[in-house]
């Protein structure tokens, strides 16, 4: 199996002058292309920081991060713009998508940004409504969708870029249990059927007994890593 | 690229009433900042073309030292043969040869300093039209004795009207006083009362006759047919009669063409202190718009929105919104401008009479020329550069991790 994602003895100090907090306290963590990944642990464990070293939002206080066989930690503000870009998908908790685009459009934007053709764009575009059913919602904007329509969609954008992983901070913790059942369902049919490698965080318990392989954080360190 | 263009289109219209307002201001703004400038530009054009055709001509010859001393006896030698000359050219519409001295007149009231011009009433209608300036009696039509055309400001001091007698003295060729008697035949008034008070108008044979030997000409004013002819017939003229001083009317009266160039000026800074208020409204604006949308922004940048394109879209939002209020303003000040050139603006209500004093006409037709509008698009774009700058650096600020974060 190919590994995506690996990370070396990764650690995040935060405030290190005032009052240091270590959010992160040396992970090493690997993701094999096309595995269903819940990171758990209670609040404060360390979830979103580690999905930020990961995405190369944030940049680690020591360690490294590689994706594929990029180490990504190396690189510079603008390449990591980029390699953000061509490599990751995001989809967070809210804010996902600009206001002032359609469904369509929002999905065609990272395509935009990655100059692919028209044609390319307008296809796959309709292709990835369609997988997350929202193709009668093509020319609506953000406000006029529900909260897991719009999460639907922010999926689909970030499929769009056809990443090398996908990550969510807490994909459902704004849904209701049937949209957050059908975000979930749509996510492992992405997984199943196109090998999509998704790297997710949650509370949420019955977002936990869809996953493959969950990891544990407390602390900021892995108490448990199982997968099933 | 394109998609950053639509994007920025339209987050101009997500906050409707924000923008609404600073497109308001840019549009009220330019809208007086544009009418200002017509009413002054028409002002300034018609002096100029007053100044042309109503009082200097396109250009002037003189003897060199008469310019100097101002007496007759520097007068323009074989001035009948340069007439025929000139009169002859394509490019001449008319010439006006006149024989002037600087003297004094006195009535039975006062005494006064004047300068008394020779014309020939024909040649001087050509060139200045100056029948139409005589407001009371006539324009050397009757053919009585020495008639004089004196200006009204002087007549109304002097307490003369048509048919008043008036005693001129001034030096002749040979420096000579000489005193004579004049009728009043008329009286005149131009936009120009400062020199109406000065200037004395005489049949020119009049005055040959009394200052003597032969007949002098001092002055040759030259009407071109076209203002664009000017440097060739000068240069033409200068080659064949070098030893005349061969003017232009810019270098007769520079004021009149610094004045075009400084009014030119003048309205630009207006404008740009009307689009430099404006900018800080804007800058305002963005600044609001920044900081809203700060999670969008982080959002933006941490799915691959690399930071030209975030600086680009804060500026071309900024640019849009500047513009769609400019173009706006411009249609209402172009808009007002053009509706009134067709009567003029009437301005004797507010200036009264210092406007024609300063030898200005009441009515003034605004005008506005393209080198104006083309001066003020690129003034816009600046004020939208400026005001945009700070906001889309702002924008970059933003850490995605941060802007994400924030609940
Ligand atoms: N920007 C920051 N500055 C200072 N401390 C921070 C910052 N971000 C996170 N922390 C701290 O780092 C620790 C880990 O936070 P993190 O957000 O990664 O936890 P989490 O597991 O995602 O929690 P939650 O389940 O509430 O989302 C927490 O103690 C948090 O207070
Ligand atoms: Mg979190």
């Amino acid at each position: 199996m190919t590994k995506v994602i690996r990370t070396e003895n990764l650690t995040k100090v935060y405030n290190h002058t005032v009052v240091p907090v270590h959010a992160l306290g040396g992970v090493d963590l690997e993701v094999e292309k096309g595995e269903f990944t819940a990171i758990i642990g209670p609040s404060g464990s360390g979830k979103t920081t580690l999905l930020n070293m990961i995405g190369g939002l944030d940049h680690p206080t020591s360690g490294r991060v590689f994706v594929g066989d990029t180490e990504m930690t190396a690189l510079k503000e603008s390449k990591l713009i980029d390699f953000r870009l061509r490599n990751i998908g995001f989809v967070f908790q809210s804010y996902n998508l600009i206001p002032v685009l359609t469904a369509k459009e929002n999905i065609s934007f990272i395509m935009l940004l990655q100059k692919r053709s028209k044609e390319e764009m307008e296809a796959r575009a309709i292709q990835l409504l369609q997988e997350v059913g929202l193709t009668d919602k093509a020319d609506v904007r953000p406000q006029k969708l529900s909260g897991g329509q719009q999460q639907r969609v922010a999926v689909a954008r970030a499929l769009a870029s056809r990443p090398q992983f996908v990550l969510a901070d807490e994909p459902t913790a704004n849904l209701d249990t049937q949209s957050a059942f059908n975000l979930l369902d749509i996510m492992q049919k992405l997984n199943e059927e196109e090998h999509i490698t998704l790297l997710f965080s949650t509370h949420d318990q019955r977002v936990i007994d869809r996953a493959r392989r969950v990891i544990k954080l407390v602390d900021g360190k892995i108490a448990s890593d199982e997968r099933r | 690229m394109n998609g950053i263009v639509k994007i920025s289109w339209r987050n101009v219209w997500r906050n409707k009433r924000r923008s609404l307002v600073i497109l308001m201001a840019v549009a009220l703004g330019l809208w007086g900042g544009i009418f200002a400038t017509g009413l002054a530009t028409g002002m300034v054009t018609q002096r100029f073309r007053i100044a042309i055709e109503r009082q200097i001509s396109h250009m002037q010859i003189h003897h060199p030292k008469f310019i100097d001393y101002d007496e007759v006896k520097y007068h323009i030698p074989e001035a009948a043969e340069l007439v025929s000359h000139l009169s002859s050219d394509d490019f001449v519409m008319s010439v006006s040869a006149r024989t002037m001295a600087s003297g004094m007149v006195a009535s039975s009231a006062i005494t006064a300093g004047v300068q008394i011009i020779g014309v020939d009433a024909e040649q001087e209608r050509a060139t200045t039209r100056f029948d139409e300036f005589v407001v009371d009696g006539d324009y050397f039509t009757d053919a009585g004795r020495n008639p004089v055309i004196v200006g009204k400001r002087l007549a109304d001091k002097m307490k003369i009207e048509p048919g008043s007698r008036l005693v001129l003295t001034f030096p002749d060729m040979q420096g000579e006083i000489v005193r004579a008697s004049f009728r009043v035949a008329g009286i005149y008034q131009t936009t120009h009362t400062q020199l109406d008070e000065l200037r004395l108008y005489v049949r020119r044979s009049d005055l040959q006759a009394l200052v003597g030997e032969g007949e002098p000409v001092n002055e040759i004013a030259i009407l071109l047919n076209d203002v664009e002819h000017l440097s060739d017939v000068i240069a033409q003229l200068k080659n064949r009669y070098p030893e005349l001083s061969i003017r232009s009317y810019a270098e007769i009266s520079p004021e009149v063409s610094y004045m075009q160039e400084m009014a030119g000026i003048t309205y630009l800074v207006i404008i740009i202190i009307i689009l430099l208020a404006l900018a800080f409204g804007l800058l305002n604006t963005m600044l609001m718009t920044v900081y809203e949308r700060t999670r969008e922004l982080g959002m933006l940048m941490a799915v691959g929105m690399n930071k030209k394109r975030v600086f680009l879209m804060v500026m071309l939002e900024t640019t849009f919104l500047t513009f769609t209020g400019a173009i706006v303003g411009i249609l209402l000040g172009g808009g007002t401008v053009w509706l009134t050139a067709r009567n003029g603006v009437d301005l004797s209500g507010v200036g009264g009479d210092t406007l024609t004093d300063f030898g200005y006409d009441a009515v003034v037709i605004p005008e506005l020329h393209t080198s104006f509008f083309l001066n003020l698009v690129i003034l816009v774009l600046c004020t939208s550069f400026l005001a945009s700058v700070y906001p889309a650096f702002k924008a970059l600020k933003m850490r995605p991790a941060e802007a994400i974060r924030k609940d």
